[in-house]
Formats: structure tokens, sequence, C-alpha cells
């Protein structure tokens, strides 16, 4: 039985997923005094797109990027427990934030592969831009999670999750806000919007790594982005705001983070590639490093 | 540093960042801008040889297409140019509504660059605001002449309509709806501290060498000179009303921004003053018995006015017929992407690319006549 409710949990994200991307198009646009397109709508492109033919490809490399794309926001997502039910707590074991922190980054490093292979200009200096991010955002994440685990004594989710068990007053948002802060900077980062949608940036490299791919290729970069945001949203409820007993608490405190970048990126223009490495690097470090030490003190 | 070999990047005709049909070809050296060329050649109509078989009125549906963010520019200086050949007078009354459709096609121009300028750094919000509030503007522009872009209002003699009853009313109104709006703006992009970080230092312009190389407008005035043809050379009647000439000493795509931003409060400001001291009587003197055998003398001259991106100006040559001889149209854009964009462009990153261009206020149409 286990396998059908790990099935069901990936297509649940999945589908959930799409639908907040739908409805992000649609509060952006609200804000914008536009009307928008139906949230149903990214339902509708991404069938499209897996509907299409695709006769253009670069090399063997090329066509596997989506596919580790895909394969590392599943793997992702089947090692954070979605709710703290016998069914979906999924693959969880003790140290397993190690992992989780290295297979968050084992897509964008094959989908590195796969732009470079495009040899389009503008995929490879975006793909060392994404690269750039990712080191830059690394670090305060890091180091916001490297608190919560001295705290919680284990490198496993489930342990962290018990450990903010009994109200939201035990939630690491509110007992360990210097971890928090950093943590949810690096979020900002991590979602690739506005501040920091650096590697894309249309006005500057058109799309950038996204430029050579298309149709199935772009509905499965589609589905994965769906899948893997949720999953880092759903990774930040369990870390910070205590996890959830059931599947629909879950969905309501994922809508509830994932607000956060949505309208900070409605307002901000985009940072220079170095300005964000010096932004990470900088205050929301620093406040991590305090964290630690005040920590390592007590 | 590693002494790699530049990677060549054709930065448009078709590429999001670009303000227009034209193409900067960039070397790159990792994302820094060794070389930089600016092309054309992808919009040419022929608007100058056209307007040579054409004769002098018919002539007016194609200066307007000139320049497609603010074509009403165009007429007042062919106007002008008219005018000034044929020794035509017109009326006081038409003098002030001219004054008045063209700082209103300077606030329409200047909402659309604030919303361009955004987007060249990502934030769509004010790119989406700013076009929906420059439409309001646009629809008096249809009450007033008719159409929404290409107005066709500015003739030679005065103006073609009288202005409509309560148009004013409503102006006031949306005038004031838009200077609420513009501190909508301030808080989301002018002093928003990402757009502060990015543009300022950006693409500094040099005040000695701006003179010398020929450039206009809201990029010279960002380097602290004092310029503006409705100041010092003015037409119509700018000489009656009460302006100044904004300067800003940074130089850089800050300084550039902010004088557009503060020229927008201007322009709200002359608008007012307009509407307070118009004159009654007559908008139109008729000049010509025919239309259709509308002749001018021998003769040449040369007319400038101040467009939302500087000098701007005709030359125009009659010969004794009813067709111009020659129009020449000298707009910034030549001096701007040429000159000053392929200078200003060598050592900064590519991510600046967009926003400098954008603050140089390039329009390709008028660069290819």
């Amino acid at each position: 039985m286990n396998i059908v409710w790990t099935v069901l949990g990936i297509i649940g994200v999945y589908i959930y997923g799409v639908f907040l991307m739908g409805l992000g198009r649609k509060i952006s646009a609200r804000v914008q005094l536009r009307y928008g397109p139906p949230v149903y709508q990214n339902y509708i492109d991404i069938l499209k797109l897996w509907t299409k033919k695709t006769n253009i490809s670069h090399g063997i490399m090329f066509d596997l990027g989506p596919v580790f794309l895909l394969t590392g926001s599943i793997g992702t997502l089947l090692l954070i427990p979605i709710a703290a039910t016998e069914q979906l707590m999924y693959f969880g074991f003790s140290g397993d934030i190690i992992v989780i922190m290295y297979l968050m980054v084992f897509g964008s490093l094959g989908f590195a592969l796969a732009a470079s292979q495009g040899a389009n200009p503008f995929g490879i200096m975006g793909i060392s831009r994404a690269l750039t991010l990712l080191a830059a955002y690394e670090l305060p994440f890091i180091l916001g999670i490297v608190i919560l685990m001295m705290d919680a004594n284990s490198a496993s989710l489930s342990n962290i999750i018990s450990h903010q068990a009994g109200g939201y007053m035990n939630w690491y948002i509110f007992k360990q806000p210097l971890a928090a802060i950093p943590a949810f900077i690096a979020l900002l980062g991590m979602m690739g919007k506005q501040p920091f949608d650096i590697p894309i940036a249309p006005q500057e490299i058109a799309t950038g790594p996204m430029a050579e791919f298309g149709g199935k290729y772009l509905g499965m970069m589609m589905s994965s982005h769906a899948i893997f945001m949720t999953a880092k949203y759903i990774l930040f409820v369990n870390l910070f705001l205590g996890g959830a007993g059931n599947p629909i608490n879950m969905i309501f405190k994922v809508f509830l983070i994932w607000l956060f970048p949505l309208f900070v990126g409605l307002v901000y223009p985009r940072f220079k590639t170095s300005q964000a490495v010096r932004f990470f690097w900088g205050v929301p470090s620093l406040i991590g490093l305090i964290g630690l030490i005040i920590h390592w003190l007590r | 540093m590693i002494n790699a070999k530049p990677v060549k990047i054709f930065f448009g005709p078709q590429h999001p960042g670009i303000t227009g049909n034209m193409m900067i070809e960039l070397d790159l050296n990792g994302e820094t801008i060794v070389k930089a060329k600016t092309h054309i050649g992808y919009l040419h109509r022929g608007f100058e040889k056209l307007m040579e078989r054409r004769t002098y009125l018919q002539n007016f549906t194609i200066v307007s297409r000139i320049c497609v963010p603010e074509p009403d520019i165009n007429e007042q200086v062919y106007a002008m140019a008219i005018e000034k050949l044929a020794g035509i007078e017109i009326p006081e009354r038409a003098k002030y509504i001219r004054v008045l459709v063209l700082e209103m096609a300077r606030l329409v121009s200047y909402i659309m660059w604030s919303g361009g300028h955004a987007a060249s750094m990502g934030l769509y919000t004010l790119t989406q605001w700013a076009f929906a509030d420059r439409d309001y503007l646009i629809d008096l522009f249809e009450e007033l002449s008719g159409a929404r872009i290409y107005h066709m209002y500015i003739w030679p003699g005065g103006v073609r309509r009288d202005l409509p009853a309560n148009w004013t009313d409503k102006l006031l109104d949306t005038i004031k709806y838009i200077e609420k709006r513009l501190n909508d703006y301030d808080k989301i992009f002018f002093e928003n501290a990402i757009f502060i970080k990015r543009a300022k230092g950006v693409g500094i312009v040099n005040p000695v060498k701006a003179r010398e190389r020929g450039i206009v407008g809201p990029v010279l005035r960002g380097s602290g000179i004092k310029e503006d043809v409705r100041k010092n050379n003015p037409y119509e009647v700018y000489n009656k009303l009460d302006i100044n000439v904004i300067t800003e000493t940074g130089g850089d795509v800050y300084a550039r921004a902010m004088v557009r931003r503060r020229e927008m409060q201007q322009s709200i400001n002359i608008i007012r003053q307009i509407v307070r001291d118009l004159p009654t009587g007559a908008f139109y003197k008729r000049p010509f018995d025919n239309p259709f055998n509308f002749k001018i003398d021998k003769n040449h001259t040369y007319q400038k006015i101040e467009s939302a991106r500087g000098e701007y100006g005709y030359f125009v040559a009659s010969d004794g017929t009813d067709k111009p001889e020659r129009v020449h149209v000298r707009g910034p854009g030549f001096v701007h992407a040429f000159t000053l964009l392929e200078n200003l462009l060598i050592g900064n990153k590519l991510s600046d690319v967009p926003i400098i261009l954008t603050s140089l206020g390039i329009c390709p149409p008028e660069i290819e006549r």
C-alpha cells in the first residue's frame, strides 16, 4: 500500500503546484490592474506541452537535462514528509536533511550540463548565473538549517518536526528567529522570482537556459518546477512551521509561505548577479552566523 | 583574468530587452562588454523620400508615424516649418492648444517610458500600471482629435478642431489622478532601494563630451547642463509660461530617470497653467484658399522643438511647387544610439544593457526615416 500513497502524494503535490502557479499569475495580474489568465491556465499549458512532438535535439545530455530536473524534484519530494501520517512520511531516515540539501542541487547541476550542450550563449550565461546564485543563497540557508539541527540535536527531518510539537510558539520560526530570517531570505533566491530572477532575466539574456527548450522538454521543466517549488515550501513548513498533522493543514501552510516570495517579487526590480551575491553573503549570512554563535555559546 | 576570445552576442532585433527594431552587436568577455556596435535597417520605410512626392498637407499622415511613442512633436515641428516657409500667423488660442497637446504628449511619453524602464529591470507591476494610466490620457486625445495615437491634430494655421465642451474639466480630473498615481510610481520604482542600487553610477555621461557629441534632452540635463529648447529658444507660448529647466548632477541612469520624473510633474503644472490662461477666440485661421493647390515659394528652414527625448528638428526646403523639395528629420535617437550608446556600454555588464538603452530614450524609427 505504501507505493500507492507515495504515487498519490507526488500527484497531489504536482496538481497543487500547478494550481499555485496559475493562482500566482492571477494574483500578479490583479496587482498589476490586469484581468489575468484563468487559474487553470497552467494545467492547459502543461497538457499542451506534453502532447507536443520534439524534433530538435542537441545531444544526449540535452535530452537528459529536463529528466534530471524532474528526477531531482521528485527525489527531493520523496524525502520530505508531506504530513505527519504514517503513509505520507515517505523515506525519511536519520540524516535525511543532508541528502535533501544535496538533491536540491542535483537537478540544477544536471540541467546545467544540458543547457551547456545547447550551445546558446544566453543559455550558458543563464546557467553560470544560476550556479552563482545557488552558491550565494546556499550559505544563509545552510546556516539556518545548521542552527535547527543543533537545536534538535539531530539531522533527521522527522526529529526536527517532533521537536516543534505542542503549540505554535514551539515552531522554529518563533523559537529560532535567527535561523528563520536567513532561511526565508534564501527562500526568495530559491524561488527565482524578482529580485532574484537573475538566471532567466528576459530583458538581459532572453530567458537564458530555457531559450533552447521547447515542447515536451518545456512541459517537463514546467512540471518539475511545480513539484520542486511545492517541495521546497513543504520543506520550509516542516522546518519552521512545525510540519502538518494532515494534508489539508499542509496545503494551508504552504499557501501562507508561498505568498511571501510572490508579493516580494511584485514590488522589486531585479538585482545584478554581483549585487545578489553580495546581498546573500551580507546581512542574512551575518544574522545566521550570529544565531549560530549564540546557540553554540548557550 | 582569463584572456578568452570574446563571445559575440546579437542583442536584438528579436530580444525582449531591446527598445525597438534595432540591434546591438556585443562582444562579451564573460558578461563584461568589450565592444558594442549598433545596427539599424530593420525599420526603414523611407519617410523622407515619401514626403517629397506628396503635398504639404498629405504629409501630415506620414510625419506622425516617424515616432510612435510621441507622434505630436512631428506634427508640431512640421507645421512650424510650413508656417515659417509660407509666412503664416496662427491665432493665440491655437498656440495655447498646441502647447497643451504637446505637454499631454510629453506626459504620455514619459509615463510609457517609466513603464519601459521598470520592465528593463524586471519590475512588471509598474509597466502594467503605466500602460493603464497612459490610456486615460489617450482617451482624452481620442475625444479631442478622433484618434488615439496618431492624432494629426496640429495643422498649418492652428489646430483642426476646437476643444470639445467640458473637455478641460475632464483633463483636469485626469491630471489630478495621474498626479496621485505618480506618488505610487515613486513608492514602487523611483524610490525603490534596488532601483537606486542598480541605476546609480551606471552609464555615466560626461557633460563635456556630451556637448561635443550633440547629446540632447534628459540625457544632457541629467549631466547637469541647462539645455531645453522650451526655455532657451521658446516656440508658441512657452515664453509666457512658468517653466524651469530641470537638471540633475549624476549623469548616470538614476539622474536621467529623476530628470524625467520631475519633468512629468512639470508637464502637469504646465497643463494647469494653460487651462487657467486659455484665451478665447479662433482656434484656426485658414491660410490657403484651395488646400489642393497650396504652393510655397523657394525657401528653406530648420525648426526645432523639445520632445520628451530631447531637441527634435526638421529641415524643410520648398521649391515653389505644392510638394516639399526635401524634408530632413533630426531626432535625438541618432546620436544617442550610435556615438553615445556604443561608448557607454563598454565596460558595463550585460545586465546593464537594457537599463542604459531605455535611459537614453532611443526611438529607432527616427533613426531610419
